[in-house]
């Protein structure tokens, strides 16, 4: 097992450098001189140069890529071009709403998607019911759930805001009054993937041996579903969330986006409008090396539970 | 020295000779103020900085002027008014200004506001190394500030510059806490420190900047409110939604359309500016293909100004055909004017001898209006044979893009200043800073050389009268209109005031019961 | 398989149903599309069966001519996917040792990584036009493709008719484009239908992210975008090509799932 983990980091530890420095190089070559930019027009090419000299403008780009890397391993990504502020001081307050967005709904889904398909009560009519929303659920793009809910919920009924975040510490109904919309459409397309994912498991379970020596005993169908198939088949459901992450984190970002979030998400899309270069890499670094470490971890938890994969 | 007005999102609350009717600010006199409650304001997340040495963005005054004050203020009849500079003399003809300040001011850091701070705000601003957007246009003006006692100081200019005053009432005038300012650095512009009524208290990125009110606030008695909060909205039609239901007191940067769902509504003012933005499209008059002043006369005809002020004004722009608005001193009849003319268009067209079919390039920013006004601009000079190509570019880069000349024609709006000089010599003249279309003309500079050198109010009109005839005869804009621009606001705020330089004033503002 | 028979028929019909709209968008669609017009922000009329937008252009003649470019994004898209993908994985799924395990590491590198992400970063330096939209997208789909088919050629390696080519001297390539390529059209085809839809996808929400096609064009995700802030007025200008968007997507993705 060890061995094994220490094959796949060996594996992803340079895939980690190669992606972030593709990133670097293509965003700063792609946008010229940063001096040029911070100077602005009026600025005399002495100033310019001394400004390249000062912070190495001029180096190859191995060189600053290292000195990058060097920062953002301390958490020093440089300061933003349009707001002047430390990246990392605009990426601090971004990231917990990120993961508590997205916590939300990945929970939610994953209670969702393995309860309703462990119902063993009129199965057809479940089995149809939870099929159509996983369809939906990967289907339908979340602006369009999100613009339809805001419609709805928002603008005609005036039961929820329209957009925003409110932090716990300013009242914690108010905090979850603006999650609620946010999360179902989020939800909404974590739940399609994942209750396909647990509905081909939970079939593939149903079929072994030890569960239906457990339906022998006399167990009641329902204790059954949930006592044994369900621990079964929802460890693979988990480790997909984590295989998945990467996916998972598109979504989050449109949704940050239409509800006016202040995710990392947003952040992204932010600094991409506004050519933001340093915010795009640290946070384009930060979304890049997190899916990617997620994924070794569901890798081993995956290898932990099956041996025949660490072959 | 108002400087780059532009914001992320340009449309912005603006009001020239305040506003049309002043209800809240005519009732503020009937009604007591009131001590206590929060003012929330429905803000625009483009805020870059605090630090008023810095800031270019549209949406940054209105908290900068709560924070900080300047050394003297405008009236909403445009008049000069003393603020930190209690009173001042204008000596060796025009170029040299004395200002007496006000005494036992202090910082919010304890630090005392004399002679002293203000020589360090400029000095700042002047300073190579600081890097100040505000430098390139005082450098040329300024040539040194003189601390001549601890509460009087001289500003000494190399030339005679009359808006000098105008300018001290905005970004220029505010000051900043030399202590803070040095021992923050660049953290400043997110711990800022002034006179102002209010105190920071803190800054969420994208929703929200908290200030409190300052208890030894040197005005006795004020400000009104405990707090105010701006608070992120991500556009308009949100905002009005807010207002409705209450989460935000007031929002600004309306346009017909967005009132249309408050309009008559109970609890809610709507107020107009009296003149907003001027909206025009820009290029560059020495290169290819603008250089061709038929070109330019062509493209002018080929607009239908009437049907883009309909479609995005629900005609309630006022078209322009200048840069200046009616019922300005410096205003002027409108002896060029290029009308709606399509079969003029091709006619110049041919002469220019540009073929059918040919493509331009027209920058297209991404605020809703910008982008409405493109795409119309695109018909238009399509019905007229040139096929017109819309290039996206972020918002907050566009204009910096504009001013490196990396764009040739795009869509531009511009605030009015307290003085004409404001614009017409930062766009127009061949060393404006603001001038990135290349424009260079010999008897327009003269002009406005002219108008700077005089105090004489009738001779200025004159000049300013030939300088706005010189630039719509050579177009390097082409004007389209002054928008209508609206705020909405809820009825319980009192005492706010909407001052010419386009920011609501929130500093005396009160909320009734 | 009833539930199959109906998803497959509802796919088609939906695809169908776009399809027609989009090839007949210029006789059907009442207005000219990229003409403005003085009714600005009109509600759902007789005359306007969406209302019109911030221009005053007919909301339901855009989303018709929408429908024109992304049935030119998604199929292209697609095939890009498809170009890139049937070869990396027939060789991912035929070779062995070393170049398997590299080939195989690669992929499974590029599937973690985020498509919407990648794609907003390439996108915006490349620029946004058609062909840029349509190469981007294929870049960071391929993967999945590659994928299924390695998946494909690995069980059928093993059958016995293919251990048979291989035993007469039928050199590799010959086996993976006579006896192998055949047997997997049929997957490869229903995993392009599904790219199609995951294309449309992907670029309905670089639309909406504001890295659509450029103004005027009928772009949907562009136009849910700029209709967002009169969701009050009419949120049609947002749902309408939101929800063709959605329809589409569906459309492909049944279709992919029934076949496959």
């Amino acid at each position: 097992m060890i061995g094994f983990a220490l094959r796949r980091l060996a594996w992803v530890l340079p895939n980690i450098v190669v992606l972030t420095f593709l990133l670097f190089a293509t965003t700063s070559g792609w946008l010229g001189s940063p001096a040029a930019m911070m100077l602005g027009t009026d600025a005399s090419p002495a100033a310019i140069a001394e400004l390249n000299a000062r912070f190495g403008f001029d180096d190859p780009i191995v060189v600053q890529y290292l000195r990058w890397a060097g920062g953002a391993l301390t958490g020093e990504f440089g300061r933003s071009y349009s707001t002047q502020q430390p990246v990392a001081a605009m990426i601090a307050p971004a990231f917990p709403v990120t993961i508590e967005l997205a916590l939300w709904a990945i929970l939610l889904a994953v209670v969702t998607s393995v309860g309703l398909n462990s119902l063993v009560v009129a199965r057809g009519v479940v089995g149809a019911i939870s099929t159509g929303f996983s369809i939906i659920g990967v289907t339908i793009p979340n602006f369009m759930l999100g613009a339809t809910l805001i419609t709805i919920f928002s603008v005609w009924l005036g039961w929820l805001p329209t957009t925003g975040w409110v932090p716990w510490d300013e009242g914690a109904l108010l905090h979850l009054k603006h999650l609620i919309l946010p999360v179902v459409t989020l939800f909404a397309f974590y739940f399609g993937s994942f209750s396909m994912v647990y509905r081909a498991e939970y079939r593939a379970v149903e079929r072994q041996l030890f569960v239906r020596v457990a339906a022998a005993k006399g167990l009641s169908e329902s204790a059954v579903s949930f006592r044994h198939v369900l621990p079964s088949a929802v460890l693979p459901v988990i480790t997909y969330v984590g295989l998945t992450l990467g996916q998972l984190v598109g979504g989050a970002v449109v949704t940050e986006t239409v509800f006016s979030i202040p995710g990392l998400g947003r952040l992204f899309v932010t600094a991409i409008g506004s050519y933001d270069y340093p915010v795009m890499l640290a946070v384009g670094s930060i979304i890049l090396v997190g899916v990617m470490v997620t994924n070794l971890l569901a890798d081993l938890a995956l290898a932990a539970m099956n041996p025949q994969i660490r072959l | 020295m108002t400087m780059i007005d532009r914001r992320g999102v340009l449309l912005g609350g603006t009001s020239l000779l305040g506003a049309a009717a002043l209800p809240a600010s005519s009732r503020a006199q009937t009604a007591e103020p009131r001590r206590g409650g929060t003012l929330t304001v429905g803000f625009d997340d483009n805020a870059r900085t605090m630090d008023p040495t810095f800031s270019i963005q549209f949406s940054e005054r209105q908290v900068l002027f709560l924070i900080y004050n300047t050394l003297t203020t405008i009236g909403t009849d445009f008049s000069i008014q003393p603020e930190l500079a209690r009173s001042w003399t204008i000596e060796n003809e025009g170029k040299r200004y004395v200002l007496r300040l006000q005494a036992g001011v202090k910082f919010h850091d304890g630090t005392d506001f004399d002679a002293a701070a203000v020589k360090y705000n400029f000095d700042r601003r002047l300073d190579e190394r600081v890097n100040s957007p505000q430098r390139s246009v005082l450098r040329p003006v300024i040539d040194n500030v003189e601390v001549v006692a601890p509460h009087v100081v001289a500003i000494n200019l190399r030339t005679p510059y009359p808006s000098l005053l105008a300018d001290l009432a905005d970004r220029a005038g505010l000051m900043v806490s030399p202590t803070a300012a040095e021992r923050l650095g660049q953290d400043f512009g997110r711990n800022p420190v002034g006179t102002g009524a209010f105190t920071f208290r803190q800054w969420v990125q994208g929703t929200s900047i908290t200030l409190e009110r300052n208890a030894n606030y040197w005005e006795q008695g004020r400000p009104y409110l405990d707090r105010v909060v701006f608070r992120t909205i991500p556009n308009q039609i949100i905002g009005m939604q807010r207002l409705i239901v209450g989460e935000v007191d007031y929002v600004d940067s309306l346009t017909p359309e967005h009132i249309r769902q408050v309009e008559g509504r109970d609890g809610i003012v709507v107020q107009q500016a009296r003149v907003g933005r001027w909206y025009s499209l820009q290029w560059q008059v020495d290169k290819p293909p603008f250089n061709n002043p038929l070109l330019r006369r062509a493209i002018a005809h080929a607009l239908d100004r009437d049907r883009i002020n309909t479609i995005t004004m629900g005609g309630r722009g006022t078209i322009a055909n200048g840069p200046v608005p009616p019922g300005l001193w410096w205003s002027s009849p409108d002896s060029v004017v290029h009308n709606h003319d399509p079969a003029r268009a091709r006619q110049l067209l041919a002469e220019a001898g540009i073929a059918p079919g040919t493509e331009i390039t027209l920058a297209a920013p991404s605020d809703p209006l910008l982008r409405q006004i493109v795409q119309l601009v695109s018909e238009q000079l399509g019905a007229v044979g040139l096929r017109v190509v819309l290039a996206p570019v972020a918002q907050s880069e566009y204009y910096a893009r504009t001013v490196q000349r990396a764009i040739n024609f795009t869509p531009m709006a511009w605030t009015q200043r307290a003085d004409p000089d404001g614009l017409f010599f930062i766009l127009f003249h061949s060393r404006g800073f603001a001038n990135s279309t290349g424009y260079n003309s010999p008897d327009l500079d003269a002009a406005l050389d002219a108008a700077r050198a005089t105090t004489d109010v009738e001779a200025r009109r004159r000049l300013y009268a030939r300088a706005k005839e010189i630039v719509v005869t050579d177009l390097p804009y082409v004007p389209l209109y002054f928008a209508a621009e609206y705020a909405a606001v809820s009825r319980r705020i009192q005492g706010w005031v909407w001052t010419p330089d386009q920011i609501p004033r929130f500093r005396y503002a009160w909320r009734a019961s | 398989m009833t539930a199959r028979r109906f998803r497959l028929g509802l796919g088609v019909a939906l695809v169908a149903i776009i399809a027609l709209a989009g090839l007949l968008a210029p006789w059907i669609a009442p207005f000219d599309p990229n003409a403005s017009g003085a009714d600005v922000l009109s509600g759902a009329t007789a005359t306007h069966w969406m209302g019109t937008d911030d221009l005053g252009r007919d909301v339901y003649s855009r989303v018709l001519h929408g429908a024109r470019i992304s049935l030119l994004v998604g199929p292209l898209a697609a095939l890009v996917t498809a170009i890139i993908g049937v070869p990396f994985g027939l060789l991912a799924g035929y070779a062995r040792g070393r170049l398997n395990q590299f080939l195989v590491q690669v992929m499974d590198l590029f599937i973690a990584l985020p498509n919407l992400v990648l794609a907003l970063i390439i996108t915006v330096m490349v620029g946004a036009t058609l062909l840029n939209i349509v190469l981007v997208l294929g870049i960071v789909m391929w993967p999945e493709m590659a994928r299924l088919v390695r998946g494909q050629v690995m069980s059928l390696r093993e059958t016995p008719f293919i251990e048979a080519a291989r035993s007469i001297g039928c050199k590799p390539s010959r086996i993976l484009a006579f006896h192998i390529w055949p047997n997997i059209m049929r997957i490869v085809a229903a995993q392009m239908a599904i790219a199609v839809s995951a294309a449309i996808f992907t670029a309905a929400s670089l639309g909406f992210l504001g890295l659509g096609l450029p103004p005027p064009a009928a772009d949907w995700g562009s136009m849910v975008q700029s209709g967002f802030d009169y969701l009050s007025l009419n949120p049609l200008l947002s749902l309408a090509p939101g929800a063709a968007v959605a329809l589409t997507v569906l459309g492909f993705y049944l279709v992919g799932r029934s076949v496959e």
